[in-house]
């Protein structure tokens, strides 16, 4: 499937899904000219006939002789780095609560340039260790002390 | 105005905002700086710090930034010959021979200037036609309005580098996120049962996740595909002699340029990169010399910062004249204004008479700071465009985070950034534009008030085109939809000749 066709699909299966949400909004009392859906479906009939359009688009752009497949042969490697910085972020959000600011943000910090510089030399470490040593507690200064923002 | 101005000039002019002003310009610089870091990035970077202040203050510093990022992709630009922005890029095709030529404090100092005079410029103009757009404006209902952003969102969307369904789709897209949780009417929407969703997605999060993630993986991707990043040469002397003379033989070319960015910037959707080209081109065509382009002359380089500077302060001019932004980062300032409380319109000049007059004398003092720093701090800034992706990417995204968090002392916000940050990679993967989207996050609630606002007025849909102007902003907003689709053949059709590459 091409980039544009997994799109459009996963596009209209969402629109499909809101649409039926819309249902559960309330209608509209007398003295309004039109209920609180009518702008959402609106929207949602526009996305629907912006990804049907692109949906068409890429067929017809594979039946074109010399295009079939080459989406497909083309498409990047997953890069694991970029994966790795996702899940990374995604386990400091849910820590943050847990361990409170500065050890779940030193925590990230540390892990992301840990994968993103390598760990292979001690000058690496050093460099890691010091940014986040140094980042780390001076934003918290900023926003605690400096700007009266609560960090949790 | 006078009254305003003077009010605005003695709340800018104290030491505390001041010196937000000087950091805000800093800051600025050093993201222009930093190849892949951009403007956008380094204004969404700094909005978090402004939550605490008023808004004065806070607009002084964010402004600072805007000013001072403009300027700042110089560097990079003229010392690697990869530009800190992409409103940098033709900057690159005089700036970089020069310095390759043994002048890089020659090629540094005629942008810093030419940078200098846009932004200047440019702020006479917002002076100027600000007050009277917003004046002209004020007669505009909400038909006119709901069609008005109707046009800038398909002058966008059309403008998304031959993506004009997806930009279309992804502002659709934009504008029905702001749809979640309450409406006007108090009746929630796609809340799913769940209670987090009843306020729906604060702008901020949403457009950090979009905007940010997307950048950040996408420079992290580059350095794969790269390697190792060359480093900048810090040993940097302006002749400051030969740039004023540089810069005084080319006043005509400076003036136009100027003009030029300030006039782009203040259309929707254009922004630095668009003025960047057109003003070089012009610059190309009015000289005696244009075969001598590209080979490192002080005219190519002037003709690039002057318009990409001056296009901040023409940005400025839709923004609060219509409550328009003109690019994506007055989309994020125009988010920074709505967050500090502060509605942008026509209604603001006659309502917010002194914050108005407060970031016109922001941008002047930023103007004079940005090129003073410039000057100054040169060397410091060529030695900060060397810090490295792999450290930068986990700093950004920390900020990120604390900014969401800080924004309303919500963890849910950090999930909302996280997500939104997921779709916008995943969207950008796909090939889909985001500033449309962006856009329509910034537009939707706006849009969706006008709009019922028309309809609760008169509940007939023709009213749309039975109005002049709003029948005009339809008709436009179908034209660059047409254009769009008619230039996208024509490049498919030159393409076809060459097989299809």
């Amino acid at each position: 499937m091409t980039k544009d066709r997994s799109l459009a699909t996963a596009v209209l299966l969402m629109v499909a899904v809101l649409f039926v949400e819309s249902g559960n909004i309330p209608e509209k009392t007398s003295w309004q000219a039109y209920g609180s859906a009518i702008y959402p479906q609106i929207l949602l009939g526009c996305i629907a006939v912006f990804a049907l359009l692109l949906l068409l688009n890429s067929f017809r752009q594979t039946s074109q002789p010399g295009t079939k497949g080459a989406t497909t042969a083309k498409r990047p490697r997953a890069n694991v780095k970029v994966v790795g910085i996702f899940v990374l972020f995604g386990a400091y959000a849910a820590l943050l609560p847990v361990l409170g600011y500065l050890a779940s943000t030193l925590g990230f910090m540390v892990a992301t340039q840990a994968l993103l510089l390598g760990v292979d030399t001690r000058r690496k470490w050093i460099i890691n260790l010091t940014t986040a040593g140094i980042l780390v507690p001076l934003v918290y200064v900023i926003f605690e002390y400096g700007l009266n923002v609560w960090l949790p | 105005m006078g009254e305003s101005f003077l009010q605005a000039l003695t709340e800018v002019g104290d030491v505390y905002t001041l010196s937000l002003i000087v950091a805000g310009v800093l800051f600025g610089i050093v993201g222009g700086s930093i190849p892949g870091f951009t403007v956008t990035m380094a204004i969404l970077v700094v909005f978090p710090f402004t939550f605490a202040m008023d808004p004065v203050s806070g607009i002084a510093l964010m402004v600072g930034v805007f000013v001072g990022g403009y300027s700042g992709g110089i560097v990079s630009g003229v010392m690697l010959g990869i530009p800190g922005t992409p409103s940098s890029i033709t900057t690159v095709y005089d700036g970089y021979p020069m310095a390759k030529n043994g002048e890089p404090g020659r090629a540094l100092g005629i942008g810093m200037l030419a940078s200098f005079f846009g932004t200047l410029i440019s702020i006479i103009m917002l002076i100027f036609f600000g007050p009277l757009i917003a004046k002209f404006s004020m007669n505009f209902r909400p038909w006119e309005i709901t069609a008005l952003i109707v046009f800038a969102l398909t002058l966008v969307a059309g403008l998304s580098n031959g993506a004009l369904i997806k930009g279309l789709m992804a502002a659709a897209i934009g504008l029905f996120i702001t749809t979640v949780g309450f409406d006007r009417n108090s009746n929630l929407r796609f809340d799913f049962e769940l209670d987090v969703l009843t306020s729906g997605f604060e702008i901020l999060p949403v457009m950090i996740g979009i905007f940010a993630f997307s950048q950040l993986m996408n420079n992290i991707e580059d350095l794969q595909a790269q390697g190792d990043a060359k480093k900048v040469d810090t040993n940097v002397t302006i002749p400051y002699r030969k740039i004023f003379s540089d810069i005084s033989r080319q006043k005509l070319n400076t003036l136009r340029s100027s003009l030029i960015g300030g006039l782009v910037g203040a259309l929707p959707g254009t922004g630095g990169t668009v003025a960047n080209f057109l003003s070089y081109d012009q610059a190309k065509k009015f000289s005696r010399h244009p075969e001598r382009f590209g080979t490192g002359i002080p005219d190519g380089i002037i003709a690039s910062e002057a318009s990409n500077s001056a296009v901040a302060g023409g940005a400025f001019i839709p923004t609060l004249a219509l409550g328009i932004p003109g690019d994506l980062p007055m989309a994020i300032m125009m988010g920074v204004l709505i967050l500090h409380g502060i509605t942008p319109g026509p209604l603001m000049f006659e309502q917010n008479p002194v914050l108005v007059g407060s970031i016109y004398v922001s941008l002047l003092i930023g103007a004079f700071i940005m090129v003073a720093c410039q000057i100054v701090l040169v060397r410091w800034f060529a030695r900060v465009s060397n810090i490295p992706q792999q450290i930068l990417v986990p700093a950004v995204l920390m900020l990120c985070a604390v900014g969401s968090f800080a924004l309303n002392n919500n963890l849910f916000d950090v999930w909302v950034l996280f997500v939104f940050g997921i779709i916008g990679y995943l969207l950008w993967k796909a090939g889909v534009p985001l500033t449309p989207l962006i856009l329509g996050v910034v537009l939707g609630e706006n849009l969706e008030n006008q709009l019922f606002r028309a309809l609760e007025l008169d509940p007939d849909w023709t009213t749309f085109l039975t109005r002049p102007f709003s029948a005009l902003f339809l008709a436009l907003a179908l034209a660059s939809i047409v254009f769009s689709i008619l230039q996208n053949r024509k490049i498919t059709r030159t393409l076809k000749p060459q097989g299809g590459t």
